[in-house]
Order: structure tokens, then C-alpha cells, then sequence
């Protein structure tokens, strides 16, 4: 597991709390069942503070999943 | 704390299977992170308690205060921004900031406020409540430019203050300090109007944890510490005075040496809060009360007790400092402008807060005196706050002398014509009550202690009762000393609190307490809650005794045992 997947991976366990660790990797709105807007304002917040970063308004709408964010982040090199 | 470690404490709280610690938390914006903060820092604030925070609706806060009303025994955490008041202060509603609609704004302000104020007054008769009134800067509302305070700006903050001032005459509500906070989280950094736009949540996250971090801290409220130790030269004031002799010593502006008389007004003003002052001095003592008596320092010799000074080891001092106060170390500060003499007293005392006075720094010095604020601050001077040092001083008068002929302690207790009073009244509950079961380790019959809104709930079952026992005798008041909580369950009574002050030790005292909660009630058997601390052994003891049973393995004892067992009780025992 590289860097980036290692602190996204924290930070996925600690906003859903109920999936576990290999679960993470394949989460997504569809597949856990607590993603609602709250849980996803509280998810992009711990992602953009972990990472010193800040999404942009338009693209918010298409992190809807792990491999999204992961995709986000690897392509802006953070 | 960064979101990410709230969240993994939080996530801790969920699997944690220990008792539930409430919180109703009011504000009016989505409570999102600082939900996640406030209830992060609670959990470190109460380590062995789980953290549930109920929230109300968006954009309602005075509803949501007004929809509390029926709520008792809670501690409910109130945030107010500006947006609560008129909407128009904020961000994601555009009402208009023209310059005719800002009388419009502050009148609804106004009578927000006055909701809000009214809200608060119900809550408060049953709950606990820790408030934040505006954090937030006002949006650019007012036609002035912003380096100008406007008049919308001044009348604002006008009702705030009117606010905070009549709120602080309600004795449950706890109003977080502004000033404290302006040192902790700037108030530039504190508006995310990002966040604010996106989900409804103002506040940065270094925002949301500072504010979450002092409101859960006042939640607690620490106990304040019961006594400080000072050194004299170099600390209470400027100089060796055994070298400069008396007129050498300084604490003025003229010498450079305020800071000693900063440190002083502060010591005095806690000497008259209740704070025991001692002081550990390696001097000569005929030299130091002659330094008193001729220069009167701003901390006067009278507001001191006892004063040790010698050429003996600082720890020694300490020791019979300590003795003399008949508390743990861990209640107390020593002050001291010597690092050796700290480390001594501290490797005899790991428990005692030993802190450097920075002689050579007023800046240094100047936050000492914030720190002392903070530890020995308390929210309300009781009765027995304004008489403990005298009753412990009148007590080793009248006993530190030694014997002389004929005395004997049967004797000393039975000329000394003690009153016990006891007072059944649990509504209002009477604070002194909760700060005694909070504070005393030694005479606490299970070291179970309570926040203010535990406290409440606990007393507001029908069947429990408080007795407050307070004693007199002819050496002067020692005030409120012990409390008994309990159930009454047919012929039992249950004891489920009894405390009592180490001052009030070796009077009878425990005896005629419990004779007086017999007198009051028709019962033939009294059960203790009893559970064995690392400090609690007076207690013990004195259960073992009355049982006749050194294992204690029964916690219970009949009228007749106890009047059986009940050495001589010279009290007069009365009810108010």
C-alpha cells in the first residue's frame, strides 16, 4: 500500500467506522451504507485537511467513492 | 486536534460500553465537525464515560433552546452566532444589507436576544448550560468601510453585552470567556465561508476544535486547586532579605520589580477566595515577620497561613504545610523562583505542581499569573470560601500548642460546645454540596463524583434525599463540611454520597451526622454505598469501627449498633 492509499484508507476508517479496512478499498455510495451528505462533507473535509488540499465545487459531485478520491489525488499529485 | 483524530476517538466512544454521557448541543448551524470535536475533547475530559450529542434543527436556535424547556438534568452546550439572531448576519440567505433595512436587522437582533434570553432563563432553573455567544466576525452588513466601527457594529455588540451581563446573573449557565478564546483561535482564521456556503458549518476546523476544546472544558469544570505554597525572596518579593535587609526588598515599578507585586494582588485576591496561602521561606523567620509587619506587602501576613521559614530542606516546610492544612499534595502549587528548591520538593512530592516564578521576566511572570487564575479560579465564592483559612487557623491555635495539664481529648471536645446543623433541602440543590462530593478523597464513603447535570438528575428522584451538615463550635463556623445523599427503602436507609471535609475530622462530626439522619428518619438499619478508593481509608475505618468489623464486610449497621458503638457525641444536633 503506498502513501496515499495508506492515509485515504485512514481516513475512510474513521469516517465509517463500521467497514472494515478491506471493505474500504471497494467503498463507494452504492456499497456503505452510512454515505449520506453529512457523512460525505465530514469525509472530503478529513481528506482536504489530511492532505492540505481543496477540491474543487465541481468535481465534488463525482467523489463518490474510494477509488475516485484515489484517482483525484494521484492525479494532482499530492 | 486535526478532524481526523476527533473522528478516531469518536470511534473509539462507539465501542466503548461505559456509562453514557449526554449532551444536548443547540446551536444553529449544522453541527457537523464541531459535533465531532466537542464530543472528542469530552471523552478526554471524562475518560471513563461514552459521549452521546443530541442535536436540533438547522437554522433554528432559538426553537431549539425554547424546545429544551422540559429537559432536566442535562448538560446542554448552546452556540449562538450572529446568524441566529437575524439571518441577515450571515452568509447563505439574501435578505439585503441595504442601509434602510440595518435598523430592521438590529430590532430583530434585539428581540432574538431577548427569545434566546428567555429560552435560557427556563433551561437553566434544571440543566447546566455552557454558552458561546458570537465567535463569528459580522459580514460586511453596514455601508461603513470596514476599518470603521459602525453603529449597527456598536449597537450589536450592545446587545451582546446586555446579553452576557444578564446572563450572568443565572447561576446554571456558564458563558464561555471571549478573551480566552481570542487568545486561542484568531479571530481572523475563524469564518470558512467555503464551508459555510457548501454544508451550512461556519467555522474553520482550527475553530471548531478550539471552541470545542474550552466549551468541554468548562463542561468538566475542573476543581480548583486548595492551596498554594509561595517562597518569599525573589518570589513574593524582590530580593534576599536576609542580604539587602528589610528597606532592600521590592515590588514596584520604581525598582523594576512589579512583577513581584502583580504576584502578590494576585495571591491576596486568592487568599480572600477561599485559597489557602502558605508560604516555605529559607530565612530567618524573626527577619520575614518584621518584613511584613514594617513593609506590608499587598498579601498581608494574616492572609498566610501557616508560614514556615527556616534553614531546613523546602520539602520539610512543605510537609508541615501540608500537616497544617490537612490536604493531599495533589491539591496544591508551589512557587518558587529556585529550580533546586522545585525539584526537591517536587522528588518528595511527585504529586505537587511545582512552578518556576520567572524573576528576570515580566512577560513570563505576567502569564504566571494567568496560569494561577486558571488553576485556583472558581465560578462563585462560597461562605466557606471566606472562613476556611480562619477555622483552620482558630483549630491549631486552640490544638497546636501541645497539651498542657489536664488536657485530654475527651475533655477538649466536650468544653469546645460544637453545633451540627443539618439541612435537608435539596431544591435548589445547594452548590457547596456537589463541590464538597467532588473535591473530598479522604472521609468519601465511595469516591463517586458528578458533573453539575449528573447532580441535578441524581437529585431529582422523589425518593432521594440530601442531608448538608454544617458545624460550629466555639473556636468560630467551619461552615458546610459534609453531605449525606441517599434513598430511603422501607425500614433501610441507603447511603449513596457521604463526604466529609478533612477540617472537620476529629470533632465527632461523622457521628452526628449520621445520629442526625436518624433523628430525621424512622428507619432500623443504615446501608452504605461503601467501595474502597486509594484514599478513602478515614472513611473505612471509621465504618469498621462502628461495625465492629476491621474486614468490613458488611456495610450495613442497625440503630441499636450504632448507639451501641457511638462513642460520646458533645454536639448539640439540630435541623434548619
Amino acid at each position: 500500500m503506498n502513501d496515499i492509499q495508506a492515509r485515504l484508507t485512514r481516513c475512510f476508517a474513521a469516517v465509517f467506522p463500521d467497514i472494515s479496512e478491506h471493505q474500504i478499498t471497494n467503498a463507494s455510495l452504492d456499497t456503505v451504507e452510512g454515505w449520506d451528505s453529512v457523512t460525505a462533507a465530514t469525509l472530503v473535509t478529513t481528506v482536504e485537511e489530511e492532505f492540505g488540499i481543496e477540491f474543487d465545487a465541481d468535481i465534488l459531485g463525482n467523489l463518490t467513492s474510494y477509488e475516485s478520491i484515489f484517482n483525484y489525488l494521484r492525479r494532482t499529485n499530492v | 486536534m486535526k478532524l481526523i483524530e476527533a473522528l478516531e476517538v469518536m470511534k473509539q466512544n462507539r465501542v466503548d460500553e461505559s456509562p453514557t454521557f449526554e449532551i444536548q448541543l443547540a446551536c444553529g448551524f449544522t453541527p457537523l465537525h464541531f459535533s465531532t470535536f466537542l464530543g472528542a475533547h469530552l471523552r478526554r475530559e471524562f475518560p471513563g464515560s461514552q459521549v452521546a450529542i443530541s442535536t436540533g434543527t438547522f437554522g433554528d436556535l432559538p426553537g431549539n433552546l425554547e424546545r429544551l424547556a422540559k429537559t432536566q438534568g442535562f448538560t446542554i452546550v448552546g452556540v449562538i452566532e450572529w446568524q441566529d439572531l437575524d439571518p441577515r448576519l450571515g452568509i447563505r440567505l439574501l435578505g439585503g444589507w441595504n442601509p434602510p433595512q440595518l435598523n430592521d436587522i438590529l430590532q430583530t437582533v434585539r428581540h432574538q436576544a431577548t427569545r434566546v434570553l428567555m429560552a435560557l432563563k427556563t433551561l437553566s432553573d434544571r440543566n447546566v448550560v455552557v454558552l458561546a455567544l458570537p465567535t463569528l466576525p459580522l459580514p460586511p452588513v453596514a455601508f461603513t468601510p470596514g476599518y470603521s466601527s459602525s453603529q449597527l457594529e456598536s449597537d450589536l455588540q450592545c446587545v451582546r453585552a446586555t446579553l452576557l451581563s444578564k446572563l450572568s446573573e443565572l447561576k446554571s449557565i456558564r458563558v464561555v470567556s471571549s478573551q480566552r478564546l481570542d487568545q486561542t483561535s484568531p479571530h481572523a482564521e475563524r469564518f470558512d465561508a467555503r464551508s459555510e456556503l457548501s454544508s451550512g458549518f461556519p467555522y474553520s476546523l482550527s475553530h471548531a476544535d478550539k471552541l470545542a476544546d474550552l466549551v468541554s472544558t468548562f463542561v468538566r469544570s475542573p476543581l480548583p486547586k486548595k492551596g498554594l505554597i509561595s517562597d518569599l525572596d525573589n518570589t513574593l518579593w524582590n530580593g534576599i532579605v536576609g542580604e539587602v535587609n528589610i528597606e532592600g526588598i521590592s515590588w514596584d515599578l520604581d525598582h523594576h520589580t512589579q512583577r513581584h507585586g502583580l504576584y502578590q494582588q494576585v495571591l491576596a485576591s486568592l487568599a480572600d477566595s477561599g485559597t489557602l496561602i502558605g508560604v516555605a521561606s529559607k530565612n530567618d523567620p524573626t527577619l520575614v515577620e518584621e518584613a511584613f509587619s514594617k513593609r506590608k506587602p499587598f498579601l498581608a501576613r494574616d492572609q498566610i497561613f501557616p508560614l514556615v521559614a527556616n534553614w531546613g530542606p523546602k520539602s520539610e516546610s512543605v510537609r508541615k504545610i501540608l500537616e497544617a492544612w490537612n490536604v493531599g499534595p495533589d491539591s496544591i502549587v508551589f512557587v518558587d523562583d529556585s529550580a533546586l528548591d522545585l525539584a526537591e520538593v517536587k522528588a518528595a512530592y511527585p504529586d505537587i505542581e511545582c512552578l518556576l516564578f520567572p524573576r528576570d521576566d515580566d512577560k513570563a511572570a505576567f502569564n504566571l499569573l494567568y496560569k494561577l487564575r486558571d488553576k485556583f479560579g472558581k465560578i462563585a465564592i462560597s461562605e466557606e470560601d471566606v472562613i476556611r483559612r480562619e477555622s483552620i487557623r482558630a483549630y491549631h491555635d486552640a490544638v497546636g500548642a501541645g497539651p498542657v495539664e489536664g488536657y485530654t481529648p475527651e475533655g477538649f471536645l466536650q468544653q469546645a460546645g460544637g453545633t451540627l446543623t443539618l439541612t435537608f433541602l435539596k431544591n435548589p440543590p445547594d452548590p457547596r454540596a456537589l463541590e464538597l462530593i467532588n473535591k473530598t478523597n479522604q472521609f468519601n464513603l465511595n469516591g463517586r463524583r458528578h458533573t453539575e447535570a449528573s447532580w441535578q438528575q441524581y437529585l431529582s428522584d422523589p425518593i432521594v434525599f440530601m442531608a448538608v451538615a454544617s458545624y460550629e463550635d466555639k473556636y468560630g463556623p467551619l461552615g458546610k463540611i459534609a453531605v449525606l445523599a441517599g434513598k430511603i427503602e422501607g425500614d433501610d436507609l441507603m447511603i449513596d454520597h457521604w463526604v466529609m471535609s478533612c477540617r472537620a475530622f476529629s470533632r465527632r462530626i461523622e457521628h452526628g451526622c449520621l445520629i442526625g439522619v436518624l433523628q430525621k428518619f424512622s428507619v432500623n438499619q443504615i446501608t452504605f454505598d461503601f467501595l474502597e478508593t486509594p484514599r478513602n481509608r478515614p472513611i473505612r475505618d471509621f465504618l469498621g469501627e462502628l461495625a465492629g468489623d476491621s474486614t468490613l464486610s458488611n456495610y450495613s449497621i442497625t440503630r441499636k449498633q450504632l448507639f451501641d458503638t457511638c462513642p460520646p457525641v458533645y454536639l448539640k444536633i439540630q435541623e434548619l
